[in-house]
């Protein structure tokens, strides 16, 4: 049975925020992806799932989580990281600050991980107030869509290479 | 004579409580001198962006008060302005609606009880840290948080801002067999909730017990949801559009969002409140085993409200399973309503309790004034006073960190939405002097 690629662009409206959503609508309209016979990828459009996570990738094999960065880099920085690659945040868990990172540890921990998760993200700027990307977002957004449609086909490919 | 001294102690954030606010605790010569519960989210002011909008606009739009219980929200909502048009939409409107606020029910407890309450009765600082010795329990309860997401978006196309709720019923009816596979899963969860039950009423609570005045719909035959009249423990018995005349909301300074007193006084609403009135409207399965646990209710221990939560869990599956049970695809799923002048009120049973809202429109339907009061506005000053009890109890020469630990407890097992209780301000300069 091929792989399913479940890929999460999580996100909110507003400003750099939304750029998971972005890529993400962006991905809906990828002649590449959608040429895949049908359920080898869904694609879901999140905001801040907290826990839930966990269900949505559930049923995937592999799945890839579009997600704003802060981490001191420059804006528009692209970055990847495996589930190996992060440790969770310090920060206290509300429900509402339940992010990303929470939900991968709660799932490292449960070991309810997929055979494969990847984080990747674009380093965003400090204010959020508009409903538009940046420049600096925006500029690389078909660049980051592109890396994702080919590791997205990748892994879809996976088992049957 | 000895020595005054001053021991402010903050919580700078309130960690798992939905949404933030800040406990600031002053003692003076071993007594709680002062004690405020401060909510510095910004005022969200939904009741002015209301006005000027049509009617149909409202369910959507008080569904962005809140992502954990948007159907509460929509519902007073569609309750108060059918009250206004006076119109009823029907039996299977009518059950459908009740379906939905179980899938809110079930998803809003389970997250609550299991990231935000159980970590504190186990001594973990989170749920990833008691995933670690729990993780059966942390799997269950993610599993039927997820339930209840699927319910809400049966009727509500998706279970964070639901869309599917207008005046008059729901934009669209699911299929046959949706429903009939939701509900083979609702069987299959039925197991699992009662051992929720069971494992919330072992732990180990605290046994305090207070004194409090608790308020709750209540209706003829049913636990109650989306109908009934305000009843308490000490003889209320009111109509919604009664609210008004025993229900008045304040401002204090020290809070964005406003406190709401029943007869000047402070009280609870929320499971504790529900069960404590309605043990006669359980289903009897539910009854049952509400009475074979070591925790009895009606209870005054605050800390029971862990077990109300999972039994209303219960209960909501129930409900949903015998309602979709009897599901028939309407050849209508709303009915037509014509706009009229004047002023409705509607009231339902949120997850954290009574939501009460009003609304004046004009001939065309469109929203002269609106007011919303949430749980967490009803609860406030209930869990100022707790807390004031709480820490008394347990002594405020214990350290910070044990002053801090207990009152992050009390305020959490209310379960308080401060994101939904901070809608309004009251542009008032005040100058506060302590002696």
């Amino acid at each position: 049975m091929p792989d399913r690629v479940h890929i999460i662009g999580v996100g909110s409206p507003f400003g750099d925020d939304r750029l998971g959503w972005v890529a993400a609508e962006s991905l809906q309209r990828s002649p590449v992806l959608n040429g895949l016979e049908p359920g080898r990828i869904v694609i879901s459009i999140l905001d801040r799932p907290g826990a839930m996570l966990l269900a949505l990738w559930d049923e995937a094999d592999h799945v890839i989580v579009m997600d704003a960065v802060r981490s001191g880099a420059a804006p528009g920085t692209r970055h990847r990281f495996t589930a190996g690659d992060v440790t969770a945040s310090r920060l206290p868990a509300t429900s509402h600050g339940f992010g990303v990172l929470a939900a991968l540890e709660l799932g490292h921990v449960l070991g309810d991980l997929p055979q494969r998760l990847l984080l990747c993200g674009i380093e965003i700027g400090v204010s959020c107030s508009s409903f538009s990307l940046s420049d600096a977002v925006a500029g690389v957004i078909p660049i980051f869509v592109s890396e994702i449609e080919k590791e997205a086909l990748a892994l879809a490919n996976s088992a049957e290479s | 004579m000895t020595e005054k001294r001053r021991i402010p102690i903050q919580l700078p954030v309130l960690a798992r409580v939905e949404g933030e606010g800040t406990l600031e605790l002053h003692v003076r010569d071993g007594a709680i001198e002062d004690l405020r519960l401060r909510i510095f989210e910004p005022p969200r002011m939904f009741e002015k962006l209301l006005e000027g909008r049509d009617y149909t606009e409202v369910p959507d739009m008080v569904a962005r008060i809140c992502g954990i219980c948007p159907v509460a929200y929509q519902m007073s909502a569609v309750h108060a302005i059918e009250n206004l048009f006076g119109v009823q939409p029907g039996p299977w409107v009518r059950d459908m609606r009740r379906v939905f606020y179980c899938g809110e029910w079930i998803q809003s407890h389970s997250l609550h009880i299991h990231m935000l309450a159980a970590p504190d009765f186990l001594g973990f600082a989170s749920i990833t840290e008691m995933a670690r010795q729990h993780a059966d329990e942390v799997r269950r309860g993610l599993r039927l948080q997820a339930l209840g997401n699927e319910i809400i978006r049966l009727l509500g196309a998706r279970s964070v801002h639901p869309v599917g709720a207008r005046i008059g019923g729901f934009h669209h009816a699911p299929a046959r067999a949706q429903v009939d596979a939701l509900r083979e899963k609702l069987q299959a969860a039925l197991p699992e909730a009662e051992a929720l039950v069971r494992w919330t009423a072992a732990l180990n609570l605290p046994t305090e017990e207070q004194e409090f005045t608790v308020v709750s719909l209540r209706h003829p035959r049913e636990y109650p949801m989306n109908e009934g009249r305000m009843v308490s423990n000490r003889g209320l018995d009111i109509s919604a559009d009664q609210f008004e005349s025993r229900f008045v909301e304040h401002q204090e300074a020290h809070s964005t969002a406003l406190h709401c007193l029943h007869d000047g006084k402070p009280y609870l609403v929320g499971p504790l409140a529900r069960l404590n009135l309605n043990l006669d409207r359980l289903p009897a399965p539910v009854r049952d085993l509400a009475d074979s646990l070591g925790v009895k209710f009606p209870s005054r221990n605050m800390y029971h409200s862990i077990v109300a939560r999972a039994l209303e869990i219960v209960v909501a599956i129930r409900e949903a399973i015998r309602l979709l049970e009897a599901y028939a695809e309407p050849s209508e799923t709303y009915i037509s309503v014509t706009p009229r002048a004047g002023t409705g009120y509607g009231c339902t049973e949120a997850p954290r309790g009574l939501l009460w809202h009003r609304y004046d429109t004009d001939a065309a339907g469109v929203v002269i004034k609106a007011r919303i009061v949430p749980p967490t506005s009803q609860n406030q000053a209930r869990i100022e006073e707790d807390l004031r009890l709480s820490l008394h109890a347990l002594g405020v020469r214990q350290g910070d960190a044990a002053l801090r630990r207990r009152g992050e407890m009390v305020i959490r097992n209310y379960d308080p939405c401060i994101s939904c209780a901070t809608h309004f301000l009251d542009l008032r300069v005040r100058e506060l002097t302590h002696a």
